[in-house]
């Protein structure tokens, strides 16, 4: 043993302590020294990145979904709006008896309208989770959710069907401004138009229930949670108004089936002074709430038809074509229409004045060696002022203007009139125009004469009626835009859409120039058609070549009118637009102004624009029926003589029991009462409609009273003058003397407009 | 105190004196200390005759001249409360969830400690010179452990585990003892002959040898890594010639190219493929398990970053790292507590193995500082290389943190040696000096 106190055993212990020294500063320095230097690294250093690793495994995030946003017309009217819905679903393990299977699924097909051996099939298995029927309305979920109670009485079944919450979006109105609206998938994202645009609006923000699981899935006993609730969407506003645009939507599909069009027709209505779009229009729409059906009904017949190869794609090419909003999407060439904006052109760099006149010889050579382009006119206009010019829709008049205006300049103005940009409009899928010289802009002779008159290069219909607006607006060119305001779930606006004022392209004195030509148009020239008893419209027609050719090998047309009302003060700017007419008319003036000007005699009331009607007007107009029931026979007709009206008097009673039309409905001036004096009369009196097709208004209205029948003038103008073109309720109807049937008038579609 | 005099007697005789006198102090005081009192107060309450008992007998037990060291004692209580509040706080989820009750852990964990705390102090009052005669006994005893366990029924493919019904104890536990007293004993004895290689090295090779060979069975590698180190400290502090040092190192690196070629490497391969690939992304599925656990303990301290996420807040101790109440312990403390208080139990544990080094130094005989040198390195070494493991600056095999931990028997043997430190404190010069 070692012995202490001696000198030996000291000098033995200091290698000891020595040795043991060098070896504590190895541990602490090198050992513990490394070992708090990589702690420190993977806690401080890489910390961050390692925290987020573990939170991804440790995390378990349920989404909570968020309730999509509504949308709005103008006047607050519920476009599109999210519901709750139920999904019914079977817990095909949980039952043990095929009567308990056979109960339920006969109560589930009595529920559902279903088959009930499908639903027995789903009852069968060993599996958790059979879907029977998803998007379940809130009155067929009360019934699924007595059923269960009746389940668990009669046999103590439990959780054999489920009710999981889902979404389902709503439009009300169907297929009404289906190209604007747009829909929904079945993930609830947005697909097209407003849905699509403002997607990311009107989603809301899903909440998040975040839950610290344990490494088996499982939640810990110990709890960790969190909750963020889910934010629901915006609600979107349009600036579009559900009357206008269903008074549009009315009459575009009306046009279409009178004149055949063969590939669908836009009409788009802007508010001139703010490039608000009051009405968007694209025929025939479709089905919102059944996007992905093929709305037109030949088409699907003609898919039907289809080898099942080509099924597929034949149906989803039907499908983009009907979801395409023509309005935005599409290009055409503007036509005669354009002569306004060449109009603008001229004016403004002074090559117009009052004095101006323009020869047509029926066709111009607009330069040496070049070929000949005709007018539509081929005996030619004569010597022609501007407004003349303008009113016969003359193409060698505006071939003379645009090549006076010159190539570079035309460019100019046709960019200041934003031609060569997109107008920016809130809305998927805006195409850009297609000019000569791939954008740059350079012409060659040619394509300037042709172009002075709208044809060879291809402009969108809103970007056509953008421009037309800011002709309205004294020249300010305004960016058009179809959402007014966002509001939040509660209501609360939390943003306002301004009007946006692009650029002054012209003056107000050129465009005041302008409107009194176009002005003159619709009263006299061949924008007859668009005339509106009371208001002052001013428009231009077009009837623009497709170079797309019929079968047949004819040309293909596009039959388009733009104008606006009321001249003095511009309110509404409209283009209407029908993409192939293959009826006895493809002309704007005959397919297209008619319905301009059906929609703005509906339109122009409907927002408060005073009516100033001229005599003759009041001398066509409509008047009400007074109220001749519990007079006497001779009382009554005296008083019906006395409103102007001829009097009918049916049965053999003392007293007035009914008339037709009734009090305070409308009839013509010098119409037809009749009034019936006992029951008999009443149910026995009826006559067939004849068709009015053909006559003129004189010659319809003496028809009518050999029915004794009322008529309702539409469409025509002033002077009385007009073809009838086509009646509300069709010839071969029986209806009761003195029902007032409303016959639509076109004028003399002598004027044709102008093609080459 | 009978107990603790007839040890005494049968040591040295300064001690004894040393005692005494400390002893007849304190009598003194205490009449002196008395007599004042009865001068202020005429009777004596039950109470306070019972708390001066206390007093006396606390004196007596831990007095600074003879007693044993208490900075050296109060850190190791320290840490063990520290390291069984923290195993709970990392192992209460995985106990709920396998063994249906969250103190599973805590309970045992806690019994062992109590027990153990009690051998410690006991084992202080012992005369460690006593282990003269039990070293090469226990070595005996050790390595039939070793040989026992080889029969008995393997768990997760390794028979480390001798099961005695209650509880089941690491043989390798023993080992690691008796290789710091037995090579404490020899180098006392043969000191003056230590630098020649028969005395120095060859039994270090002999009995470390057949202690890795047999560990090589079970197998249980980070063991015969730990002792292999042990004999290296022990020959080191002494002063076995350096050449040796290096030629052991050569030795080491060479075995290691040797049982490369075997298959029998092949469960510590595993866990060395996985071994500083934890954070890699794109492994394959097989990888992705064998690092799982390293991963974690990684995700525990990048989550903890400086300031922890709270005591109780650790989320990788839901199921996410296994068996968080063992190696990996410490990481869910990072987690928890973060970088500062990692730093500061380290630092504890730093203060532990400078204070026990210091009194082994002061020992008044070499095998004293053998001993409690090579005692209190073990702890060190343990820490060092489990933190180098839950850091993955080493493989995982499988070293546990002291006082930390969850295991009995490690925890007594633990104690136990640390009781022999205090005992060697006891007979030390620390605090005469």
């Amino acid at each position: 043993m070692a012995k202490t106190g001696s000198s030996k055993s000291n000098k033995s212990n200091k290698i000891i302590i020595s040795r043991s020294r060098t070896w504590l500063i190895l541990l602490l320095g090198l050992g513990f020294g490394v070992a708090i230097g990589r702690l420190f690294y993977f806690s401080c250093i890489i910390g961050e990145e390692l925290q987020q690793k573990a939170y991804s495994q440790q995390l378990n995030d349920t989404t909570i979904s968020a309730k999509r946003g509504s949308i709005y017309d103008t006047t607050g009217k519920t476009l599109a709006q999210s519901a709750t819905v139920w999904q019914v679903v079977l817990t095909p393990r949980n039952f043990k008896t095929n009567e308990q299977r056979t109960y339920a699924s006969r109560r589930l097909a009595e529920i559902f309208n279903m088959d009930q051996g499908e639903i027995f099939k789903k009852t069968q298995g060993n599996t958790y989770y059979a879907v029977v029927k998803r998007r379940v309305e809130t009155a067929e979920k009360n019934k699924v959710l007595k059923l269960c109670d009746e389940l668990y009485k009669k046999f103590e079944l439990e959780n054999v069907i489920n009710l999981l919450e889902d979404y389902k979006r709503y439009y009300p109105y169907g297929d009404f401004a289906s190209t604007i609206i747009g829909f929904t998938g079945s993930d609830g994202a947005g697909l097209e138009g407003i849905e699509y645009q403002y997607d990311s609006y009107l989603k809301g923000v899903p909440g998040r229930l975040i839950t610290a699981t344990n490494a088996r899935g499982t939640e810990m006993p110990f709890k960790y949670e969190q909750k963020v609730d889910a934010q629901d969407g915006n609600n979107i506003v349009l600036t579009i108004d559900e009357k206008i645009q269903h008074t549009m939507e009315k009459y575009l599909r009306q046009g279409i089936a009178e004149h055949k069009v063969a590939n669908r027709a836009v009409a788009i209505m802007t508010e001139v002074k703010t490039g608000a779009v009051l009405g968007m229009a694209v025929e025939n729409g479709y089905d919102l709430n059944d996007p992905f059906t093929v709305a037109d009904e030949a088409t699907q017949k003609v898919i039907d038809r289809l080898p099942v190869t080509e099924k597929e794609t034949a149906e989803s090419n039907a499908l983009s074509k009907q979801w395409r909003n023509k309005a935005v999407s599409d290009t055409y060439y503007p036509g005669s229409v354009w002569k306004v904006i060449t109009s603008c052109m001229g004016w403004s760099e002074g090559v117009i004045n009052d004095q101006s006149t323009y020869t047509c010889t029926g066709y111009y050579v607009p330069f040496e060696g070049a070929r000949a382009i005709g007018c539509h006119n081929r005996s030619g206009h004569g010597v022609q002022s501007y407004k003349q010019a303008l009113c016969n829709s003359c193409n060698p008049a505006f071939m003379q203007i645009g090549q006076a205006v010159g190539a570079e300049q035309f460019w100019e103005y046709y960019q200041a009139f934003g031609f060569s940009e997109k107008t920016g409009i809130d809305l998927p899928g805006e195409q850009s125009d297609i000019f000569f010289g791939n954008g740059t802009g350079v012409m060659q002779p040619m394509d300037l004469a042709v172009a002075s008159f709208g044809q060879n290069f291809a402009i969108t219909p809103i970007q056509m009626v953008t421009a037309i607006s800011a002709v309205g607006n004294g020249g300010k060119l305004m960016k058009p835009y179809i959402v007014k305001e966002i509001t939040d779930s509660d209501g609360n606006v939390i943003e306002v859409r301004k009007p946006v004022e692009k650029r002054q392209v012209v003056s107000e004195a050129v465009t005041k120039k302008v409107i009194e030509a176009m002005e003159e148009n619709s009263k006299t020239g061949s924008a007859k058609n668009s005339y509106v008893a009371g208001y002052r419209v001013a428009g231009k027609t077009g009837t623009s070549e497709k170079k797309v050719y019929n079968s047949d090998g004819s040309q293909q047309y596009i039959a388009s009118f733009c104008g606006f009302a009321p001249a003095n003060d511009p309110k509404v700017c409209m283009l209407v637009y029908f993409d192939t007419p293959l009826g006895d008319s493809y002309y704007g003036s005959s397919v297209a102004a008619p319905v301009f000007s059906n929609i703005m005699s509906e339109v122009l009331p409907y927002l408060n624009v005073e009516a100033e009607y001229t005599a003759e007007e009041i001398a066509l107009m409509d008047t009400t029926a007074d109220n001749y029931v519990g007079m006497s026979v001779a009382e009554a007709e005296s008083k019906v003589s006395e409103g102007g009206f001829r009097a009918i008097v049916r049965g053999d009673g003392d007293k007035i029991i009914s008339q037709v039309p009734t009090a305070k409905s409308r009839l013509p001036q010098k119409g037809t009462v009749v009034l019936y004096t006992d029951d008999e009369s009443v149910s026995d009196d009826t006559v067939t409609v004849p068709d009015f097709k053909g006559l003129t208004v004189a010659g319809a209205n003496d028809l009518a009273s050999v029915y004794d029948l009322n008529i309702s003038i539409v469409g025509s103008n002033a002077q009385g003058e007009g073809t009838a073109y086509s009646q509300d309720i069709k010839s071969g109807t029986k209806v009761q003397s003195g029902t007032v049937i409303a016959v639509n008038f076109e004028q003399d579609s002598n004027y044709g407009s102008g093609v080459m | 105190m009978e107990n603790s005099r007839r040890i005494s007697s049968s040591g040295r005789r300064s001690t004894q004196t040393a005692e005494r006198t400390s002893k007849e102090y304190e009598g003194e005081s205490r009449s002196k200390s008395e007599n004042r009192k009865k001068n202020v107060r005429k009777k004596k309450s039950l109470l306070t005759v019972w708390f001066e008992g206390l007093k006396n007998t606390f004196n007596r037990l831990f007095s600074a001249r003879g007693g044993m060291d208490m900075p050296f004692f109060f850190l190791i209580l320290l840490l063990l409360v520290i390291g069984i509040a923290m195993m709970f706080s990392a192992s209460y989820a995985y106990a709920y969830y396998n063994e249906g009750n969250s103190y599973h852990y805590l309970i045992r964990q806690a019994g062992f400690a109590a027990i153990g705390v009690v051998i410690m102090i006991v084992l202080s009052f012992f005369d460690y010179h006593q282990f003269h005669r039990f070293a090469v006994i226990i070595v005996g005893v050790a390595f039939v452990l070793l040989i026992v366990v080889l029969f008995m029924p393997d768990v997760n493919g390794v028979r480390r585990w001798i099961n005695l019904g209650l509880f089941s104890f690491q043989a390798s536990e023993v080992m690691k003892f008796a290789v710091i007293l037995f090579y404490a004993h020899w180098a006392s004895v043969y000191f003056d002959k230590m630098w020649k290689f028969s005395y120095g090295v060859a039994p270090a090779l002999v009995v470390g040898g057949l202690s890795i060979l047999l560990l090589f069975f079970e197998p249980h590698y980070s063991c015969m890594v730990i002792i292999v180190m042990l004999f290296a400290i022990m020959m080191w502090i002494s002063g076995v010639r350096k050449r040796y040092f290096i030629g052991g190192i050569a030795f080491v690196v060479a075995a290691y190219m040797v049982l490369l070629v075997t298959d029998k490497l092949s469960y510590a391969m595993e866990r060395l493929d996985g071994w500083g690939m934890a954070l890699e992304e794109n492994l394959s599925s097989d990888m992705q398990w064998t690092v799982w656990q390293t991963m974690n303990s990684l995700y525990a301290i990048g989550s903890g970053g400086l300031t922890g996420l709270g005591l109780g807040q650790s989320r990788e101790k839901y199921l996410y790292l296994p068996e968080p109440q063992n190696d990996f312990v410490f990481a869910v403390v990072v987690e928890e507590l973060g970088l500062i208080g990692g730093v500061i139990i380290l630092v504890i544990f730093a203060l532990l193995v400078v204070r026990g080094i210091m009194i082994s130094l002061r020992a008044n005989d070499k095998f004293g500082m053998f001993l409690g040198v090579g005692l209190v390195s073990q702890i060190g070494l343990q820490v060092v290389l489990n933190i180098f493991v839950i850091t993955d600056t080493l493989p995982n095999t499988g070293i546990s943190l002291p006082f930390f931990s969850y295991g009995g028997t490690s925890l007594l043997m633990l104690l136990a040696q640390m009781g022999i430190v205090l005992s060697i404190s006891r007979n030390s010069n620390i605090n005469k000096t």
